[in-house]
């Protein structure tokens, strides 16, 4: 068989299938996960699972449905349908509705989208009124320098948020999403906007946060994914096309719709 | 050309107020300089015995719009937020059309409604001698002035950005948190401009209010009590104007009238453009 051959019999191969883990090792698992968006496929049959801790990156061509699967993982796009599990639970059955898995689970916007009032407020956004209140400043400082930037906002928390420069503001929605404890973080291309030393604070902020919570992180950046490490997904025009471990990934992908992703930064798989 | 153009024609709206103004205060002059400011205190309106005291027609302007904002903000504020937020499309252009409809009728026609249906309504619900009273006119100034709230409303919701809405979605913010403390703040500058055009409006409307007010010119008594005909700025303007002889002191005593209500319904149009500047200023 030619090398033209190969590759070709290699494509029209079923997507990698993710490994069986135990459900203990397991936060997240979605099995055939498909969403149609105004007549258009948007996911098509998604299926993959994140280990208890560790980071994640989901990478693939613009247009792929990176950004759509991680608002479906949120339950912002509720239309989907397949298996999704969290922590062991169906979402569609979550004891306290949408809004309890979306506390759980945080989401960080490419553009990060700060409410109109003090970085402190702002940290407590999303908390009762009760908690609001009543939260002590030494959890505060825990969230700030788990997102790297109390030492920039310490003696400033009273200021109003929109002051912060654009890095500073994105650091402040992983603190805002951090202070409601969730058992996961999602973000979609945090660093995209930013200058390299916020992208460098980010990231070593999302590696030490791996430790303890799995972190699914969108890029389209290879480059950065290189960085990060941990376990790549890969996804093009609405498929996941492989997943494995990054070093494995970024030196032997087994698909050719990854291999021209990483030669070219596209995929022509549509 | 174009420029001069445009400069001409900003400086002439300019001058329209200031001119308009001015006549109105060189009409009044004599009513001013007779009493001073003393009128504004006195209810006692006899023309024929030079009797010119406006505050029965100043409470009554402003207790008809108090009871036509007091019934339009909550309801035109419901209306938007079920528009905006909760009903598909296609419904929520059919309540917005149905909005701008109701604000196109002209205002005779609500007078003539309140006249034939809301009249005989309260007369015989309430037991009054007559349904002119200054409930009637907030009631119908209420409708009137509800499409401007609900308008305004829905606009200054749809400016809030998908990025702010969909961050409180995902910090697990429910309907109502999210409604109260991101939606409802953040179009609030919006709102308060749609609250004060509607009260610029409902201070100013003249027809339908003189239709169903009742044209009394006495202060209420008590100053509370709604089901008392009474009198309006607008209403007595309308109703007397027609009466009154050229140069004389109930003419004045009119123009003063007009005096009052533009200098309130400028202020309060004012108020509304500082709040619209301000939020296109600070809109993150």
């Amino acid at each position: 068989m030619n090398t033209k051959k190969k590759i070709t019999a290699i494509a029209a191969a079923a997507p990698q299938q993710v490994a069986a883990h135990d459900a203990g090792d397991i936060s997240l698992h979605a099995s055939r996960l498909s969403l149609a968006l105004e007549g258009k496929n948007i996911l098509r049959d998604i299926s993959f699972s994140l280990p208890a801790q560790g980071i994640n990156v989901l990478i693939g061509p613009s247009g792929a449905g990176k950004s759509t699967l991680l608002r479906c993982l949120n339950m912002l796009h509720t239309q989907w349908q397949g298996d999704l599990q969290i922590m062991g639970r169906d979402v569609r059955k979550w004891p306290d509705s949408e809004d309890g898995l979306r506390r759980t689970i945080g989401l960080i916007a490419q553009k990060p989208t700060l409410f109109p009032c003090s970085i402190q407020q702002n940290i407590v956004f999303g908390l009762s009124r009760k908690d609001r209140n009543h939260m002590p400043e030494n959890r505060i400082k825990k969230v700030l320098k788990q997102a790297a930037l109390w030492d920039e906002v310490k003696n400033r928390l009273h200021d109003q948020a929109a002051t912060l420069s654009v890095g500073q503001q994105q650091r402040l929605c992983i603190a805002r999403a951090l202070m409601l404890s969730p058992n996961m973080l999602l973000l979609d291309e945090p660093t995209a906007s930013l200058d390299p030393r916020s992208r460098q604070f980010i990231e070593a902020s999302l590696l030490e946060l791996s430790e303890n919570m799995p972190v699914l992180c969108v890029t389209h950046d290879i480059e950065q994914a290189k960085r990060l490490g941990g376990k790549i997904i890969f996804m093009c025009d609405g498929r996941l096309i492989e997943s494995g471990d990054s070093k494995l990934f970024f030196k032997h992908p087994n698909r050719i719709e990854s291999r021209e992703f990483l030669r070219w930064s596209v995929c022509d798989c549509s | 050309m174009l420029n001069l153009w445009m400069r001409t024609s900003a400086l002439i709206s300019l001058l329209v107020v200031v001119v308009m103004l001015g006549f109105l205060l060189q009409q009044s002059w004599p009513y001013w300089q007779h009493d001073g400011l003393n009128p504004l205190l006195s209810g006692d309106w006899y023309p024929y015995e030079h009797l010119f005291g406006l505050a029965a027609a100043i409470i009554g302007s402003f207790w008809a719009a108090l009871i036509a904002l007091a019934i339009a903000i909550p309801t035109g504020l419901a209306a938007a937020v079920m528009s905006t937020e909760i009903l598909p499309g296609p419904w929520r252009s059919l309540m917005r059309s149905g909005m701008e409809l109701l604000a196109g009728i002209p205002s005779v026609v609500y007078g003539l409604l309140g006249l034939w249906i809301l009249l005989p309504l309260l007369q015989s619900n309430l037991h009054l001698l007559t349904g002119h009273n200054l409930l009637a006119a907030g009631l119908l100034l209420s409708v009137m002035v509800l499409p401007t709230i609900m308008v305004m409303t829905q606009d200054a919701l749809c400016e809030v950005s998908s990025h702010q809405r969909d961050t409180a979605a995902s910090l697990g913010m429910g309907w109502s948190a999210r409604l109260w403390r991101v939606l409802l703040p953040q179009a609030w500058p919006g709102i308060r401009s749609g609250i004060l055009l509607a009260l610029g409006r409902a201070l100013g409307e003249t027809m339908a209010v003189m239709l169903v007010v009742g044209s009394m010119d006495r202060i209420p008594d008590p100053w509370y009590n709604l089901l008392a005909p009474a009198q309006t700025l607008t209403s007595r303007i309308g109703r007397e104007i027609g009466e009154s002889a050229f140069g004389s002191m109930h003419f004045s005593a009119l123009m003063a009238c007009g005096l009052l209500l533009a200098l309130i319904t400028i202020t309060i149009s004012m108020l509304a453009h500082i709040r619209s500047d301000k939020i296109s200023v600070n809109r993150p």
